[in-house]
């Protein structure tokens, strides 16, 4: 997943500038969706709600990040791995201004899992030596 | 058969659209949003519903239409929020255009780009009013306004809409032109909200600093609030005065437009079309519908006709002779043309007419050597009288050459030399260097044409003057 970061980059670009970075990441999303290498991907809304407490008990208006850290949205890709989405997050055509692309790989399985996975296998080999 | 399901299911996704839409017609992102699944059976469905068709196109927004768009946006807020707060205008116009550029890249361009902008505007203006208190004390002005637009009954493109945008750009037209305003500040800030220029921008088409663009936009605002200029269209009195100041900016737009439009940058082309867009805005109006306003718009598209021949595939500046007049954009002749005509009325003649119709006489020749000079030299003769730039007086002298001979452009443009207004204008000396070498007096025309190489700062100005001088002293020789 590539997660775009910082929601003031905008700021002071005249109207000229913001179209032609419009119509670059509308060419660059559109590539990669005609390609199948992006299966989705959405703006965010500034703003929502923190849940938080036993049983959600603490809805809050929120979050209220530092606009550099701020998420602006994301994209789903479709890749063979870290190496290539990070070649897909560097042609961000918001990077010039600012924007941080955040890549996570999807995991799987949940992250613990290949620790008890390992434990496992851990305890079954003392097991079958002792 | 993946195709055509998933052709089903757009077309199924569309008429979801259109029922959701009704009145919001702009926002055509209801269904968009359904899109955005992962489905591995079907082909990625292309973002956007209204190009469907055209699946491998790229959908692109219009030449400058965030920038029209900005200009056109501050002038209707302006009406709302008052002259006094035009920054807040701008701030919200932005705001509009800053929404967009999070969300057409996702979700395509709305089939209505411009009502999308405008409606968005209209959602955030409404916002910042109902947060004000303002909105209290003004209630009774902006309500009607405010009922109009919640409704959404007032379509953009609508004709009580459009003329009110009309109106309300010349009305900003007026204020940014507004005599009190220093001149270089007056035409900075018609860029800026009239325009949807960049202070950046703005800069590099005046050669100064953003600094300097800044602070003249800056006092230009505090100027309009210390002295309350009225946000409206001047009464009839003061009116033509009042004209006279917005076309001279109008001009003034151009000529920085033209003066360096040799390719070092694009946006100075671009003021030219501005300026003519201005004028042209304004001649349609019946407040601007005047002879002096369509001889100004005359001037500018005869002129901008011939402007893209002005400079060869390398950047060199082509003389009236060399550029190739088949290349002459014939759409802008026909409208200049036609404007001139339009200017032909009344008692009033301007500087303006006799500039347009000099321009027309050329874009009238089939070839340089058909162009009616004699009529050319009578037009100048008619023109010096009304205005004493020697500037005028100097391309008087080249046609005064062209019809009586190159002693005769000498005598003229020595007579020029002695006043001394003109001693660091580099078109002086290449003309007189010129009229020199007609004459074979070679060594002479070295004489001036090295004057003018040192005058000149434009590189291609300065190449083709090394050329010619080069061809001079290669003669002496």
């Amino acid at each position: 997943m590539l997660i775009f970061r910082g929601t003031d980059w905008h700021k002071g670009l005249s109207p000229e500038e913001m179209q032609k970075v419009a119509d670059q990441w509308m060419a660059w999303f559109r590539g990669l969706m005609d390609k199948g290498i992006a299966t989705a991907g959405n703006p965010l809304d500034r703003e929502g709600k923190l849940v938080s407490g036993k049983k959600g008990r603490v809805v809050a208006d929120g979050p209220f990040a530092e606009s550099k850290e701020a998420i602006a949205g994301y994209f789903l890709l479709k890749v063979s791995g870290v190496e290539e989405a990070v070649a897909i997050a560097k042609q961000c055509p918001g990077l010039d201004y600012g924007t941080v692309v955040e890549v996570r790989p999807l995991l799987e399985t949940c992250p613990f899992q290949k620790e008890i996975d390992a434990g496992r296998a851990d305890a079954q080999l003392a097991h079958a030596a002792a | 058969m993946a195709e055509i399901r998933s052709s089903a299911e757009e077309r199924h996704e569309e008429a979801l659209a259109d029922l959701n839409a009704t009145s919001r017609e702009d926002q055509s992102f209801a269904s968009a949003a359904t899109k955005n699944r992962i489905d591995e059976n079907l082909p990625a469905p292309p973002q956007n519903a209204d190009t469907a068709a055209s699946g491998d196109e790229i959908p692109r927004l219009a030449e400058h239409l965030f920038r029209h768009e900005s200009g056109k946006l501050v002038s209707i807020l302006t009406g709302i929020f008052g002259i006094e707060r035009l920054q807040l205008a701008e701030d919200v116009v932005q705001e509009a255009l800053v929404r967009a550029l999070q969300t057409w890249p996702y979700y395509g361009i709305p089939k209505n780009p411009a009502a999308w902008l405008t409606q968005t505007a209209k959602n955030l203006t409404l916002d910042v009013l109902r947060r004000e208190k303002v909105f209290r004390e003004k209630e009774e002005q902006i309500a009607p306004v405010m009922e109009q637009w919640s409704s959404g009954l007032t379509h953009p493109e609508g004709r009580s809409a459009d003329s009110e945008l009309k109106d309300d750009g010349l009305r900003l037209m007026f204020v940014c032109c507004h005599p009190s305003i220093p001149q270089d500040a007056q035409a900075a800030l018609a860029l800026k909200t009239l325009c949807g220029f960049s202070p950046a921008e703005i800069a590099s088409a005046f050669l100064a600093t953003e600094a300097a663009i800044a602070k003249r936009l800056v006092r230009a605002r505090q100027r309009i609030r210390d002295l309350h200029i009225p946000f409206e269209i001047p009464p009839d009195p003061d009116l033509t005065a009042r004209l006279d100041g917005v076309l001279q900016t109008i001009y003034l737009l151009f000529n920085e437009g033209y003066k360096a439009s040799t390719g070092e940058s694009l946006v100075r082309q671009e003021l030219c079309s501005e300026a003519i867009r201005l004028a042209t805005l304004l001649a349609q109006h019946r407040v601007g519908n005047q002879p002096r306003t369509h001889a100004l718009l005359a001037l500018m598209l005869l002129n901008a006709a011939r402007l893209a021949e002005r400079v060869d595939n390398d950047g060199n500046l082509l003389r009236l002779k060399e550029q190739d007049r088949s290349k002459w954009d014939r759409g802008l002749i026909a409208r200049g043309m036609f404007h001139l005509a339009e200017s032909a009325d009344g008692d009033t003649v301007t500087a303006y007419h006799f500039e347009a119709a000099i321009a027309a006489c050329h874009c009238a020749a089939p070839t340089y050597e058909e162009t009616d000079w004699p009529r050319i030299l009578s037009i100048y003769d008619r023109l010096v009288e009304l205005d004493d730039s020697p500037v005028i007086a100097l391309n008087r002298a080249v046609a005064v050459a062209q019809v009586h001979g190159p002693e005769a452009g000498i005598k003229v443009a020595q007579e020029l030399e002695k006043g001394r207004q003109l001693d660091s204008y580099h078109l002086l000396y290449a003309v007189l260097g010129e009229f020199e070498a007609q004459l074979n007096e070679f060594q002479k025309a070295v004489v001036y044409l090295r004057k003018a190489l040192e005058l000149t700062q434009l590189k291609s100005e300065q190449t083709l003057l090394a050329r010619r001088l080069q061809d001079c002293e290669e003669q002496v020789r």
